[in-house]
């Protein structure tokens, strides 16, 4: 898909993966199969340009045809290369980052209102929790004890411009949310059954708390030259990058 | 117009559960009776707009109808881009209600003077932008606004002008409302909000050849009217207590341009923030806005070929 499209945003997507598999494969609740269905559980991918991860999710789902993604930024296409609320299975319209947070917020204030068991999650890069609105939304989901919001914040450690610490230090993501009243922890975002139980263990907690975890994870994950490399934040896959990859990603998954 | 505001937003919150108000700590009095009445509709979001907006959009995408309250100077402007991507990328139904737009704030300053909320909020795709005028442009205004089911700007400007209706109106969205028709008017007035009343008090008293409208509907706007205005007056003066880039003139200008290339002069706020502090009026003076600099102005486009 990002080989067709020529796209960027390859790291920001790869830190995500296994993070959606386990949400869409054992806790988003969509009845009948339908990502526009009323009961269904909300997913706001807030760092849209994370969004190619969430595409491959909704093709398994059966929501996109194999042709969106030979056809990827194809002249009147119409997944773009950010998060947009027109394409079913996406909650939110974001890019914008710091957006996101709050419609979850909004979300899960109104299932609380209508006194429904609809689960948020919410996805927040590590980055994008420099905007301020997050802490705005995150006082509020405290305030109204917003049990059923999760955030889950991708700690991969860099932002577009460097490292996250060089930029604008986050200290210890996990301590500012519990600060700000949220029951946090924080988790390996690469392992599968560690994130899973992390997610479990919240949602049994007896707390009325919002819940975050702090999903450390590796830009670029699976291809051992994105790692840790943000250059992949902004890199196009050359034919030679991308069949390097493809084995690699294939290895993986043996 | 406040009580108006107050007593239809009461209205509709009891006729609809799922109308929620949605305030940044804005409104203390304004909301005595919603509080008291719909208590569980009723939600102080703190002082934290950007997250408020984001919040409606949640809501509304769950089935909610949001009306979310604040000052002009932050609903809409300071919450431009949550209005923008949230909610009318989506067609989201939520209300945005500025309040005290225009200089209503005289003694606080720039901050909390709204002078560039219309042609902000007009340029947004799927975004409605009223602007009444008195307490029955108000509600209509506001009843049009939660039965389009879809997202709309409220502007409330100065509220205790004079009306400039005698009675209930029920306009289709978009109508001009004439107030005054003069036989064989030469001259148009056609006024949005608080200037509505200006216009009005003006053409009675010193202007006989002109027919005046009030416009509470800057988008949609009746085009066709608006073109029939236009043919039918040789000079057509816009009045809005708001930038004069970007509003009700602006909007006129740019229909008449296109349609029906007519003489239109723009009374409005010129392109530039408040010097000083004072009352309302005093405010009103500094930017020419008074009735005598008005009517100066009015006079040297009325003579001029």
């Amino acid at each position: 898909m990002a080989y067709a499209g020529s796209t960027v945003h390859i790291g920001c997507a790869f830190s995500i993966i296994e993070i959606l598999a386990v949400l869409y494969r054992q806790y988003l609740r969509y009845p009948e199969n339908n990502p526009l269905g009323q009961a269904r559980d909300y997913l706001v991918l807030s760092k849209g340009h994370g969004v190619m991860a969430q595409y491959a999710c909704m093709r398994e789902m059966g929501w996109l045809p194999e042709e969106a993604f030979t056809q990827y930024f194809s002249d009147g296409s119409d997944l773009k290369g950010l998060s947009d609320s027109r394409v079913p299975g996406l909650e939110v319209t974001s890019g914008s980052l710091g957006h996101g947070f709050s419609v979850g917020v909004g979300l899960a204030l109104g299932a609380q209102l209508r006194n429904t068991d609809q689960k948020t999650y919410v996805i927040v890069g590590d980055g994008e929790i420099n905007e301020g609105p997050i802490w705005e939304g995150a006082l509020f989901a405290a305030h109204h004890q917003l049990k059923n919001f999760m955030v889950i914040v991708d700690e991969n450690g860099y932002q577009a411009m460097g490292k996250t610490n060089d930029i604008l230090d986050l200290g210890s993501i996990q301590a500012k949310f519990e600060s700000f009243g949220f029951e946090a922890i924080t988790v390996d975002g690469h392992d599968e059954d560690a994130f899973s139980e992390a997610i479990k263990q919240l949602q049994i907690s007896s707390s009325s708390a919002p819940k975050a975890i702090i999903a450390k994870t590796i830009k670029g994950k699976g291809v051992s030259f994105m790692e840790h490399d943000n250059v992949w934040h902004y890199t196009r896959l050359s034919e030679d990058a991308y069949q390097k990859a493809l084995q690699e990603v294939a290895g993986e998954s043996k | 117009m406040r009580e108006a505001f107050s007593d239809t937003l009461l209205a509709l919150a009891k006729a609809d559960p799922n109308v929620l108000l949605l305030t940044g700590d804005h409104g203390y009095a304004l909301f005595d009776a919603f509080r008291r009445e719909c208590p569980k509709q009723y939600i102080n979001a703190g002082i934290a707009e950007q997250n408020m907006v984001g919040m409606a959009a949640g809501l509304a995408r769950s089935g909610f109808k949001p009306i979310v309250y604040g000052l002009a100077a932050f609903i809409p402007v300071r919450v431009l881009e949550q209005i923008k991507l949230d909610v009318a990328h989506d067609q989201l139904p939520v209300i945005f209600i500025g309040d005290g737009a225009g200089f209503v704030y005289s003694h606080l300053g720039t901050s909390h003077q709204s002078t560039e909320d219309i042609a902000c909020t007009r340029a947004i795709p799927n975004l409605s932008v009223y602007s009444p005028a008195d307490a029955h442009e108000l509600t209509t205004c506001m009843k049009s606004a939660y039965q389009s089911n879809s997202a709309v700007y409220i502007r409330m400007g100065k509220s205790d002008r004079n009306s400039v209706h005698s009675s209930p109106i029920a306009p289709t969205i978009g109508d001009l409302l004439v107030i005054k028709q003069s036989r064989n008017s030469t001259l148009a007035f056609i006024a949005t909000g608080s200037l509505s009343s200006t216009a009005l008090a003006l053409a009675n008293t010193q202007y006989p050849n002109a027919s005046v409208w009030s416009a509470p509907f800057i988008k949609p706007i009746n085009t066709k009217q608006v073109i029939e205005i236009c043919k039918q007056h040789q000079k057509i003066v816009t009045f809005e207590e708001h930038s004069v880039l970007g509003g009700l003139g602006s909007t006129i200008a740019e229909i008449s341009s296109e349609h029906n290339p007519s003489q239109i002069f723009r009374i409005g706020i010129e392109d530039r923030f408040s010097t000083h502090c004072g009352s309302y009026n005093y405010l009103l003076k500094e930017h020419g806005l008074d009735e005598g600099a008005i009517v100066q102005k009015i006079d040297r486009f009325v003579t001029q070929k």
